[in-house]
């Protein structure tokens, strides 16, 4: 498995999105299969979605900005790879990325 | 953390088998709850399940969701608590009996009593169509539209139709008996034989995903086929006629996907091992004294199937089948189907006086298998002018460009012998 870690940071358009039929879930659920398959090495963890949550300040705890946004963070997952390209490629071909309105932020992991 | 592969089709099945079984519990008038509810548990499936991986037993996962789902909104919603609560007791049952659906057989009870369902006489049968490609087979009116040639608005204006009338009936599916399957079980033929045709019906680029309602419809015939309330010969012969149509389906196109006529078909990619169950399948439905128009119709494919070639094919019986089905379904495109056999087996001009002095419909007349096959028999007989002018008139109410090539290629002047036998399901165009 290759060494760096890359933090992946979902996002989606908030509101409506057209629901998928039984028949699109099937060919997404093929599709994630496929995307899996390949990059078995370099996802390291799955991650999840996102629920809702506060934001803690010295002043005390909000409900966050989040809930304003246009964009929302919706979830993430991490990767491994050797090179940033390398993570965004990963990226790029998962099916989360392709539906329109969303994108995935790729940050590098520092580790002491 | 594999996401190991589903069956073909798991979503859209699972979708019918659920909308099926919560319906049972809750009652149809709850129908479009259940359906929001079973596609949001198919949504949290698709989230989970590619993260986690696989339950142990996704069906019954599906249910656990779904059923909650269900349950959380009709209790949300309803302000008649009470009345409700007695609902669940009384029909839904409680969680922990769920599983109890997953005993063999009782999932095929759900769905074919859904069937039942869809075809309510009170609902118009181009509703109980759109019902039953929704709920039964999990198909969303987008898809549902595409496959029918039919507006989006207009499906859901067909499926609107049947759900107001379901939430009328306030039925709960398991109460039905047995004098309503009887009395019901003509129409579910005939959705199923509507389902079918809409799918063989297919040309080039759509025939991939209309197939699909061939599938579909052979997968429900064969529910109905093992069930006590379907073991009829009609359901039978219908499910015999389905299979010896659908193995000669991947003959009728070429390798550009143009149709070709029955006569240019490579008998070779006739699906032999699917001749044989529709076979097996006639031999069974010939029990008893019944002989209904999907004998005939089943009887007609079969010969077509026996045949070593289109010119040893025993045109006497089918014939003679043509002429049981105009008795038992009198149409004017039986009559017309008769006049193409007659021609083949005592030759053109037989053929056409059948049809002398025959005044077609307005639905007939005006579409182009009448005029096609007018002009393909006055062609044989060398009724030059006569052929041309039916010739133009079929060219130009052709329904789809692929149609419509295989018209010119076939209807040209000059052209030596041949006949006009287009492939087709026999009432396909009967229903304007």
């Amino acid at each position: 498995m290759p060494k760096q870690k890359y933090l992946c940071i979902q996002r989606s358009q908030s509101g409506k999105s057209e629901k998928p039929s039984p028949a699109q879930m099937e060919e997404m659920y093929a599709k994630f299969h496929a995307w899996k398959e390949k990059f078995q090495k370099n996802i390291v963890d799955m991650g999840g979605k996102l629920g809702s949550g506060k934001v803690v300040t010295s002043e005390g705890a909000t409900d966050g900005p989040f809930v304003e946004a246009k964009e929302v963070v919706g979830g993430f997952m991490i990767v491994s790879a050797e090179s940033l390209e390398e993570a965004m490629e990963v990226v790029r071909e998962s099916p989360g990325v392709v539906m329109p309105g969303s994108s995935v932020e790729v940050r590098e992991i520092h580790t002491p | 953390m594999s996401t190991p592969k589903l069956v073909e089709h798991f979503f859209r099945h699972e979708y019918a088998r659920l909308v099926a079984t919560l319906s049972r519990r809750v009652g149809v008038q709850y129908i479009e709850d259940v359906e929001d509810a079973v596609q949001s548990a198919l949504m949290t499936a698709l989230e989970t399940w590619t993260i986690a991986g696989l339950p142990d037993n996704p069906p019954a996962w599906l249910f656990r969701v779904a059923h909650n789902n269900l349950m959380g909104e009709l209790r949300r919603r309803t302000g008649r608590r009470r009345i409700l609560e007695q609902n669940v007791k009384e029909h839904i049952g409680t969680l922990e009996n769920g599983p109890e659906i997953f005993l063999a057989g009782e999932v095929e009870d759900d769905l074919l009593r859904m069937l039942f369902v869809c075809c309510d006489e009170a609902i118009p049968v181009e509703s109980q169509l759109v019902l039953a490609l929704k709920t039964l087979c999990g198909f969303e009116i987008r898809e549902i539209a595409l496959r029918l040639f039919a507006s989006e608005a207009n499906v859901y204006k067909r499926l609107g139709r049947a759900r107001s009338r379901l939430r009328k009936l306030r039925l709960y599916p398991g109460k039905l008996t047995g004098k309503h399957y009887s009395s019901r079980l003509p129409v579910v033929h005939k959705i199923l034989y509507l389902v079918f045709t809409e799918g063989y019906l297919s040309s080039q680029s759509e025939m991939a995903i209309r197939r699909e309602l061939c599938d579909e419809a052979i997968r429900l015939a064969t529910i109905l086929a093992e069930h006590p309330a379907g073991q009829t010969p009609e359901t039978f012969a219908l499910l015999a006629l389905m299979h010896l149509h659908a193995a000669r389906m991947t003959a009728r196109q070429d390798s550009s996907g143009a149709l070709l006529l029955l006569e240019e078909q490579e008998r070779a990619l006739w699906d032999q091992q699917r001749i044989q169950v529709g076979l097996e399948w006639l031999a069974k439905s010939a029990k008893g004294d019944g002989f209904s128009r999907y004998h005939a119709e089943a009887g007609i494919a079969a010969e077509h199937c026996l045949a070593p070639s289109f010119r040893e094919t025993r045109w006497n019986k089918v014939v003679e089948c043509y002429a049981l089905l105009e008795r038992i379904a009198p149409s004017a495109i039986h009559k017309l189907n008769r006049a193409v056999a007659v021609a083949e087996w005592q030759g053109p001009a037989e053929g056409l006086a059948i049809l002398k002095g025959f005044e077609p419909p307005t639905w007939l007349a005006g579409s182009y298998l009448w005029a096609a096959v007018l002009a393909d028999l006055h062609r044989r007989c060398g009724n030059v002018h006569t052929a041309n002018r039916y010739r133009d008139v079929a060219c130009k109410l052709a329904p789809t460009p692929a149609v419509k090539e295989l018209l010119q290629r076939r209807l040209q002047i000059g052209l030596p012998g041949g006949s006009l036998n287009l492939d087709k399901l026999e009432s396909g165009v009967n229903r304007g």
